[in-house]
């Protein structure tokens, strides 16, 4: 019995608490809503003040994010003279393969004027890799090659150069070929390639680093 | 773990402090209950058929397991106050059945019913009442500096003691069958072990913790086991093995069996077992029990959770913890300062940090703030609204300035609710720092800010399509705003709203041309974004 009576004791104070509360809170309402717009002013302020930079400090022009982000190497002569090629790869090992801009291609008349990525066995832009583990890629060597690049009068086989998994052709090359001659290391790139570790190391051994590329080729 | 020497050292020294104590718990109890209940416990075993009750402790049973056995209502056996010999004798003197007293634990419940127990450093502890109980109880409470507004009692026994009872009750419908009272007592009424001592010590606790039972955080836990419960299986098939393997003949099962039902206690009987031989005289699974249960007392709160906005203003601090190779990225964590300052004031054993998604480490967290839940292990105390607010402050005024809190509060475990909505896709605003390959043009501004809710195709980004599925995912770009950097021509501030899981850095920088479009593309010139922060992450609720 007498725990029935505690409970109704507990029972009063708690709905007391509340009416407390609300009073509380009627009082509070009424003179905040201004300070709250000034408030949320004053947050809009230091936020833009730690969003707008010192432009003092920002280089007249930044590394992009190519330059940032990966290293280049270079095949040049990659198995026929004048075939240069980049590699240009992800700290998380993702190899990005192109032309250099040294290609021969680009010198002939009338330019780039096809991509064609059914070469070898099987069309490249024809499998589609899925998943995490990258199902259904193809796993190429250095010398296979992804796609042949026609000009007016001459073609180019374009490879590989780093033994891997293919795990994209750039598409768009087949319908707009001239994005080599725009943009031949963004937009046109040709091909993401996905080597082993161990695979890596030995590759990178054969390759040019961007000075050592500049200086074979005179670009400075 | 020196909770159970006290145990045992505080059972020894009972007797006085036992006095003080109970002597508090009646005079709140009032002064007709303490007459009360031994005159109802006399009644209540006098309607009791004797007959059965002799039978019961002939094999063993404890009297608290007979009075729950058949059946008997009000659990006034449960009564924090009565002890272990007071029951016996009540039982004694009204069936006038005097127990050999070889029984030293009961055959039933292993002696958890009689108080009796070995603590962890394997002493044996016997309790007078469930009074006793509660006092160790509370004194660990107590001793983990535990702040309580309520408390969930749990006991947990071992599966034996259920199969052991399961085999009593069979073997009694069997033999008292025609018998009047079976239907009326033992069919419906038998009280678990669990509810028995949860009904004898929840009183008491109640009175001592100065609060009430109730569905709370806080969890006394007395988990109870024996040593009989390991391996009781594998020694079971063996037994049932051997049975098969050594005998052809059905006449020699029987023999066997009996063979095993009158091994000692060390040995494990089936069911089988209790079946066949309960049928002309009422068994129990084990003659003579030896060993009574382990019993550890815990006390512990289950998870309480903070939750609220924080505010990263470091491209050198990550959301968590993160380490490769033993090398630490970054100078600090989200988690941890977050973590670490409120770890202590709740005085918890343990945190975790879960965030409504997540961004780049060298991506700021401003504005908004990002939606957190923190949940402590183990809180001694819930932290009121005041002690809240000091956190935050505290949080906030930390000298390097690399994380920042709001609207911190503790709720429920509806905060987990919050959470996944915060999860699902939302609404989230940027400002990045973009730099163009030539001046920008008043028309660029212009057209920028007219591209409303643009979708975009985004090919999973090179810089995490080692780890992520290749795939081309749509995403809304809702607006764009361009905000001139005043001496400048090429840099600017683009400030953006997109659909949750939008990739922002390769939405300014093309990624290849494997986002499309881009800033880049639309602009028709390079884009460069050197910075990026989050102003605002929408959720649903809002």
């Amino acid at each position: 019995m007498s725990d029935v009576m505690v409970d109704h004791t507990q029972k009063l104070e708690e709905t007391a608490v509340p009416n407390n509360l609300e009073q509380q809170d009627k009082q509070d309402e009424e003179q905040p809503q201004q300070s709250v717009q000034e408030n949320a002013e004053y947050e809009d302020e230091e936020l833009h003040k730690l969003l707008v930079p010192d432009i003092t400090q920002l280089p007249l022009i930044p590394p992009s994010a190519v330059e940032f982000n990966f290293a280049s190497y270079f095949a040049p002569d990659f198995m026929k003279p004048g075939n240069d090629q980049y590699v240009y790869r992800h700290a998380n090992g993702l190899c990005v393969v192109g032309l250099a801009s040294t290609h021969l291609a680009f010198k002939d008349k009338g330019g780039i004027t096809a991509v064609d990525f059914n070469v070898g066995k099987s069309d490249r832009s024809g499998m589609k890799v899925t998943g995490k583990r990258k199902k259904n890629a193809q796993h190429f060597e250095s010398n296979t090659a992804l796609c042949k690049v026609c000009t007016n009068g001459d073609s180019y086989i374009v490879r590989c150069c780093v033994k891997g998994s293919l795990l994209e052709v750039n598409e768009r090359l087949i319908k707009q070929p001239e994005l080599l001659h725009s943009s031949a290391d963004r937009e046109g790139y040709i091909a993401i390639i996905m080597p082993k570790p161990a695979d890596w190391l030995k590759v990178k051994a054969s390759l040019l680093s961007l000075e050592e590329f500049k200086k074979l080729r005179a670009l400075c | 773990m020196s909770n159970e020497v006290e145990s045992a050292q505080v059972s020894d020294a009972m007797e006085v402090a036992q006095l003080s104590s109970l002597a508090a718990v009646d005079s709140h109890a009032g002064s007709c209950e303490a007459e009360m209940p031994s005159r109802l416990l006399n009644d209540a075993v006098r309607s009791l058929p004797y007959h059965v009750v002799k039978d019961l402790l002939s094999i063993g049973v404890c009297s608290r397991c007979v009075l729950r056995i058949l059946g008997t209502e009000d659990h006034i056996y449960c009564h924090s106050s009565f002890s272990q010999s007071m029951l016996c004798s009540v039982l004694e003197e009204v069936t006038g059945f005097k127990s050999e007293c070889d029984f030293q634990f009961c055959s039933v419940c292993l002696g958890v019913l009689q108080l009796i127990y070995r603590d962890d450093k394997e002493t044996l502890v016997k309790m007078e009442s469930p009074n006793d109980m509660a006092l160790v109880i509370a004194e660990l409470v107590k001793k983990e500096g535990h702040q309580i507004d309520g408390f969930s009692l749990e006991v947990s026994i071992p599966q034996f003691i259920l199969e052991n009872e399961s085999s009593l009750l069979s073997g009694m419908k069997k033999r008292y069958e025609s018998e009047p009272w079976l239907q009326e007592r033992l069919l419906s009424k038998c009280v678990s072990v669990k509810d028995v001592l949860k009904f004898a010590i929840t009183k008491p606790l109640e009175t001592l913790l100065d609060t009430k039972a109730s569905a709370s955080s806080f969890r006394i836990r007395l988990a109870y086991t024996h040593k009989m419960a390991f391996g009781n299986s594998v020694e079971r098939n063996q037994g049932f093995k051997r049975r098969k393997i050594g005998t052809e003949n059905g006449l020699q099962n029987v023999n066997d069996e009996s063979v095993v039902a009158n091994k000692d206690c060390s040995d494990y009987p089936t069911n089988e077992t209790i079946a066949v031989t309960g049928r002309s005289s009422l068994k129990v699974p084990i003659d003579k029990v030896s060993e009574p249960c382990h019993l550890v007392y815990l006390c512990y709160r289950t998870h309480i959770y903070l939750c609220g906005r924080y505010l990263k203003y470091s491209r050198n601090v990550s959301q968590t913890r993160w380490i490769i190779d033993e090398e630490r990225m970054g100078e600090a964590s989200v988690e941890e300062i977050i973590g670490s300052n409120i770890l202590p004031m709740c005085r918890g054993d343990n945190y975790k940090f879960h965030a409504a998604g997540r961004e780049d480490i060298d991506v700021r967290m401003l504005g908004s703030g990002r939606p957190f839940l923190l949940e402590i292990q183990n809180a001694r105390q819930v932290p009121s609204e005041e002690t809240v607010k000091e956190i935050e402050s505290k949080i906030n005024g930390l000298e390097n300035k690399l994380v920042g809190v709001k609207n911190l509060q503790v709720v429920g475990s509806q905060g987990w609710t919050l959470m996944r909505e915060g999860e699902a896709e939302k609404q989230k605003q940027y400002c990045a720092l973009v730099w163009i390959s030539r001046p920008l043009e008043d028309e660029d501004v212009c057209s920028i800010s007219l591209l409303n809710d643009m979708q975009i195709l985004q090919k999973t980004p090179i810089r995490v399509l080692h780890r992520r599925s290749p795939l081309e995912r749509k995403k809304i770009i809702y607006w764009m705003k361009i905000e001139r950097i005043a001496e400048s021509s090429q840099y600017f501030l683009l400030h953006l709203c997109t659909q949750a899981g939008t990739y922002i850095k390769e939405f300014v920088h093309g990624d290849f041309g494997r986002t499309q479009p881009s800033i880049g593309s639309i602009l028709g010139c390079r884009a460069e974004i050197l910075q990026l922060d989050v102003t605002d992450v929408k959720m649903d609720s809002e």
